[in-house]
């Protein structure tokens, strides 16, 4: 079971993914952020789930862990679909919806197969192993996707501030947990790791929040090249 | 036509890109969950 410090951390998330709706909301952008938000509130009523069924069956019960590993496949589809989100904002001045679509059900289906092919020849438990395969799966396609759509950002010149700090929350969220992985291969069993991982989850619900609450949609970045004109 | 298969091959070099990078990773980890939504605590994985 989690100390008074995990739980503190874990409250702090929670509180901050549901002000990212809240901030959402106040700021009329719910509709524009759609799957951003469906993705923070999915998170949000995870979290209280998770809560419920630790304090009901344990940490190391079946149904904490099971109920833990489907809903994080379940919240790795949502962030899924809240990147391809920022992918058709990013691009809707070119008119590709109807390829971004297309890409985005390839990009799943191929990660699904892709996991289904490793569980199949590894696990008995396939239905569940699965899950949790894919959502592995799912976060390395999310790191590959969004280097790419900053990659297109740069390119692009892309000067709506909130896009590009939406979008530079996600990578840092995403390189955030590569480095802690990392980090617990170098150090195994370094107590100080284990409240690292959860106070990772926090990263994308503060910075989201802050720029829902901060930034405001007609806010535009000043691009270097006309900053500095050469007379 | 063209703009499909472009689309096509595009995703076809992400997913290989992600694949080859987890399967890197996976080769080096000890295991461990690379990723996890919330803070929840996680608990241990029921099928290594």
């Amino acid at each position: 079971m989690p100390g008074p410090l995990g739980y503190c951390v874990w409250l702090i998330c929670t509180l901050l993914e549901g002000a990212v709706v809240v901030c959402a909301i106040r700021t009329q952008s719910l509709r524009r952020y759609i799957f951003l938000n469906l993705y923070m509130a999915l998170l949000f009523l995870v979290d209280v789930g998770r809560y419920q069924v630790l304090s009901h069956y344990g940490m190391t019960s079946n149904e904490y862990i099971y109920f833990y590993y489907y809903s994080d496949t379940l919240l790795t589809i949502g962030l899924y679909f809240a990147l391809l989100n920022l992918y058709s904002l990013v691009f809707d001045e070119m008119k590709v919806e109807r390829y971004l679509r297309l890409g985005a059900i390839l990009l799943l289906g191929g990660t699904a197969w892709f996991s289904y092919a490793v569980v199949q020849q590894s696990s008995h438990r396939i239905l569940s192993h699965f899950g949790y395969e894919l959502s592995q799966n799912l976060y390395f396609v999310g790191l590959v996707l969004t280097y790419a759509l900053w990659g297109a950002i740069l390119k692009l010149r892309e000067t709506r501030a909130r896009l590009v700090q939406l979008v530079l929350a996600l990578g840092v969220y995403f390189s955030a947990f590569a480095a802690n992985y990392a980090l617990q291969n170098l150090y195994r069993g370094a107590a100080v790791l284990h409240y690292v991982t959860p106070l990772l989850g926090c990263i994308l619900p503060a910075a989201w929040a802050y720029c829902f609450l901060r930034v405001s949609e007609e806010t535009r970045l000043t691009p270097s090249r006309l900053a500095a004109v050469p007379r | 036509m063209s703009r499909r298969l472009t689309v096509v091959l595009l995703t076809m070099l992400v997913l290989a890109g992600a694949m080859g990078l987890k399967t890197v990773v996976a080769l080096h980890g000890n295991g461990a969950v690379v990723m996890a939504n919330g803070g929840a605590p996680q608990p241990p994985i029921p099928w290594k």
